[in-house]
Parts: structure tokens; C-alpha cells; sequence
């Protein structure tokens, strides 16, 4: 599900949710959710970012 | 023998030389084609050798600045065309042919070829914007493919794990010059995509003049990118013309660094970035609760305002409604009923309950029949017993035993007074006089005293 989002499209969702929120149209109950949801997007990107392990690998012509 | 006139202003050498030079001055951006002979590096970086065809030999000069720019360095032995100026070397005494650019001798035919894999590539709209791959925003490692040696390399790496310290880099080492290039980069492009270790694939390599870069004019590698799903971005060298390989790549930039630049964000960017929204998160939070609890408080002011009167009609109402109900209700209508039956109840209870003492009085009574009768009986005969008695004491004491012994009873006929002495009537008075049997109507004549 939200774990296979790439970090683009996490980002995506994270800014679709503050859309949400800062237009301001939102009952009290969907826009918490909308904050609940935006953190959620927040932490997958973060972990997008530590995901990538410092490496080189060098692949030899066989 | 010179005339006087010629004798009288002679040139000095320099001055002729210059005249020498003034008058070469047009031979400039002159092409000339020949072989290379005595190929030598000057201590300053700059080359000397002749050019000559069969029957003609000039000497030539390259710059050390133009021999880092042409596009191959000439050997001996082969022909080259070269472009450049005939000068006048004043010093030597000699005339050379200052070369400022160097091509292949079959240029021509290669550029022509390469013309026409260009418009068959542009015909399949291989270089369209809209055929182009996207590159991801954050690839989870990058491929390079490139010469494992040298700048190039270095560069693309210490850009990207500038900008990213904790990229993932797969390096497949390539050969990026001669013929064995275009092959060896086509393969590497394929295991790439086969091994899916990275997100995006840079090719690079560090320029070169035309004939160094014509394997990135190769329509292998052409084909190559354009069946690769990886993003591919060129990084050929900033000395070079644009190839081919640039042509169909999904990005193309010219030095490793910016290669780099284009194929990783900057890390610190995308944390800050994160950071913004983070706090813009919490603030739209902390505003919406904020502004929630104000409205909350608002209503709850209005509430407070509004509160009283409502309750009161609202009581008033309920009330009338609580009476309304009560009377209407079945539950109430019943407990009427009940309640009339109840009345009903007891009434036929009372009802029952004097009946049935009557019938205990009754069955009493009935009980002492026998000693009751016996009673009346006795009571009966006395009563008859003085019945009788009195009947005799009647009949002794009746006026009408005393007059059937003769004596009468006269009474006023009209007041029916019993006359007990003259005086009692007058004359003319109607009496009436009662005998023992029978009555005489009479009127007195005369009273006496």
C-alpha cells in the first residue's frame, strides 16, 4: 500500500493532504485525518531518503 | 647595379618580413589536406610536423591552446584535413601552415552517414520530448556507466554523494573510445536494465574530437537507450558536438557534474523541504484546533445567551405536551377505565357484600324458623287471647249494649256534640238520636233547665 510509494509520489500525497488542509475546507474530523495522513507521507519520505545505503558496487563486463 | 632611386630606401629584414606576413594575411581559414610526418610535443604543449602530398611538403604549427581543442590529435602517416592560417615565421625564415583544427580526411562521408541516421531516428521520433523517460525524483541508486578511470568517473561520483551522501552507486566499467566502445556500452546499458540495481543510468565520458565521440554516433548505441526502461542521461564532454546517444537520451548533459546535479537531488534540499511541510502540518493543526476552539467557545457563549429562553419555551411546551399526552395517553385512558372499573368493583363487591349478609341474615333466620314460629304461635294465641278479652270489654262497655237496655245517645245534628244537658242545644237546633237500633232525626221544641 503506502509502503510502496516511491518518494515523489509520497511527497505527492503529503502535499495533496496540506492542500486539503490549508484550503480550509475540511470538517475538524477530516481535516485531523488529513494531518494524521500528511504525517504518514511525511514518515515514508523521510525513510525514502535513509533508504539508499552509501555504496559502490562495481559491476565487471562478464 | 642598383638605380638610385631603388639604392636610396632599402628594407630591413623585418620590415620585409612583415611585408611577407601583411601579404599572407588573406590565406586564413584555408583547408588542407595532406599526410602527417615528424609528429613532435614542444615543451610548451605545442606540436610540430609537416603536412605533404606527393610532390609538396609545408611545415606545420598547432598551439598548445588549439591541441586541447581539436578534435583528435594527427599522427604521422595519416591524412588529415586541417584548418588553419599560412604564416610567416620571421625568426626562422620560414613559412608555416598554423593548424587550429584537425578532421578526418573521410569527415565528410561520416557526417553524411550520420545525417542520414539522424533523420531516420527523427523520422521514428526517437529524439520526441514526449518519447523521453522521466527521471525519477529520487532514484534508490544510480548506474553509471563510463570508463572505470580517470576524471569522469571521480567527478560523478564526488557530485553525487556531495549532494547525497547515502546514494547507492553501481558502476558498470565500459570502454568509451574506439570500436570496441559502442558495443561494450550497448551491453552494459542491457545488463543495467536486466539487473535493476539502479533507478537511472548516466553515460559518460570526458568529450573528444569527433572521431573519439563517433561511438556515441553509432546506431547501437542509439538503439541501445531507446530499448532501455531506465531514464538515460549523457554526459559526453562539454568539447563535444551533440551525438547521437544525446540525441535519444532522456537527459543529456555535458559534464559529469552536472550529470550528476540532474540524477540525484540534493539531499539537504529535500530535508528542508520536508522540514517546511512538517511544520506547515503542525501549524495548519494547531490553527484548525485553535479556530475550532474558538468557535466551540463562540457557540458556547451564544448557547449560554440563548439558553434560558429556549429551555423555558421549550418547558412550557413540553409541559402542555406532558398534559396532552397524560389525557390522551392509553395508559392514562386506561387507568381511567380501570380506575371506573375498580369504582364498579368495589360497587359490586358492596353490592355482593350486602347481598350475601342479607343471605346470612336470611339463612340465620332461617335457622331459628323453627323457634321463631313457635314464638309468633305463642304470641299469636295471646295476642288472640286478648283480642278476645277486649272484644268483651268492647262490647260491655258499648254505648249500643247500654241503649239496647233503652237508653239513646242524641248528638247536635250539625256539630254531632253529644248532649249531656238541656243546655247543650236550643229549640230549634236538629238533633240526632241514636237507639240501640237504628237513628231518629228530630228538632227540639223546648229546653228545660
Amino acid at each position: 500500500m503506502s509502503q510502496d510509494l516511491t518518494y515523489e509520489q509520497a511527497l505527492e500525497k503529503l502535499d495533496q493532504q496540506l492542500k486539503l488542509l490549508e484550503d480550509g475546507d475540511l470538517s475538524l474530523e477530516d481535516a485531523l485525518k488529513a494531518v494524521d495522513e500528511a504525517r504518514v507521507y511525511l514518515k515514508i519520505c523521510t525513510e525514502r531518503l535513509e533508504a539508499a545505503k552509501r555504496k559502490i558496487e562495481v559491476r565487471p563486463e562478464e | 647595379m642598383l638605380k638610385p632611386e631603388e639604392a636610396a630606401r632599402p628594407l630591413t629584414v623585418t620590415e620585409l618580413a612583415n611585408e611577407i606576413r601583411r601579404e599572407l594575411r588573406p590565406l586564413v581559414a584555408l583547408l588542407v589536406k595532406g599526410e602527417v610526418s615528424g609528429m613532435k610535443r614542444g615543451t610548451k604543449g605545442h606540436y610540430t610536423f609537416s603536412i605533404k602530398d606527393g610532390q609538396s611538403l609545408i611545415n606545420a604549427f598547432l598551439w598548445a591552446d588549439d591541441a586541447r581543442k581539436v578534435t583528435t590529435l594527427p599522427e604521422d602517416g595519416q591524412v588529415f584535413i586541417f584548418r588553419g592560417r599560412v604564416d610567416y615565421w620571421a625568426q626562422y625564415g620560414t613559412v608555416r601552415f598554423v593548424v587550429d583544427q584537425v578532421e578526418f580526411d573521410d569527415i565528410g562521408k561520416q557526417r553524411a552517414r550520420l545525417e542520414e541516421l539522424k533523420r531516420r531516428l527523427e523520422a521514428e521520433g526517437a529524439f520526441a520530448p514526449e518519447r523521453k523517460r522521466r527521471l525519477p525524483y529520487l532514484p534508490r541508486a544510480v548506474a553509471l556507466i563510463t570508463s572505470p578511470t580517470g576524471a569522469v568517473i571521480h567527478d560523478l561520483q564526488e557530485t553525487i554523494l556531495d549532494r547525497y551522501p547515502n546514494m547507492t552507486i553501481v558502476v558498470y566499467p565500459v570502454q568509451v573510445q574506439g570500436t570496441a566502445a559502442a558495443p561494450s556500452i550497448s551491453r552494459a546499458l542491457r545488463r543495467c536494465n536486466a539487473e535493476g540495481l539502479a533507478d537511472v543510468v548516466v553515460i559518460a565520458r570526458g568529450g573528444g574530437s569527433f572521431e573519439e565521440m563517433f561511438a556515441f554516433n553509432n546506431e547501437v548505441i542509439a538503439r541501445a537507450i531507446l530499448a532501455s526502461a531506465l531514464p538515460v542521461v549523457t554526459a559526453l564532454g562539454h568539447t563535444s558536438d551533440r551525438t547521437v546517444a544525446d540525441m535519444v537520451a532522456d537527459a543529456e548533459c555535458r559534464t559529469p557534474t552536472e550529470a550528476g546535479s540532474r540524477v540525484v537531488p540534493r539531499k539537504s534540499d529535500l530535508l528542508k523541504a520536508l522540514a517546511e511541510r512538517e511544520r506547515r502540518i503542525a501549524r495548519e493543526q494547531a490553527q484548525r484546533l485553535s479556530r475550532e476552539t474558538e468557535r466551540i467557545a463562540t457557540r458556547r457563549q451564544r448557547l449560554l445567551q440563548v439558553l434560558p429562553n429556549l429551555v423555558r419555551a421549550r418547558e412550557q411546551r413540553l409541559a402542555r405536551a406532558r398534559a396532552d399526552v397524560a389525557r390522551l395517553s392509553p395508559v392514562a385512558q386506561l387507568a381511567r377505565r380501570s380506575e371506573g372499573l375498580v369504582d364498579r368493583g368495589r360497587r359490586i363487591d358492596a353490592a355482593a357484600a350486602m347481598r350475601l349478609g342479607r343471605g346470612r341474615t336470611l339463612l340465620a333466620s332461617r335457622r331459628a324458623e323453627d323457634r321463631i314460629e313457635r314464638a309468633i304461635l305463642s304470641r299469636f294465641a295471646q295476642a288472640t287471647r286478648g283480642l278476645d278479652h277486649r272484644r268483651e270489654r268492647l262490647i260491655a262497655l258499648s254505648p249500643d249494649s247500654v241503649l239496647s237496655r233503652g237508653y239513646s245517645i242524641t248528638q247536635d245534628a250539625d256539630t254531632g256534640a253529644v248532649l249531656r244537658a238541656a243546655s247543650d242545644t236550643a229549640a230549634g237546633r236538629r238533633v240526632r238520636i241514636r237507639l240501640a237500633s237504628g237513628r231518629v232525626g228530630a228538632r227540639v221544641e223546648e229546653t228545660e233547665r
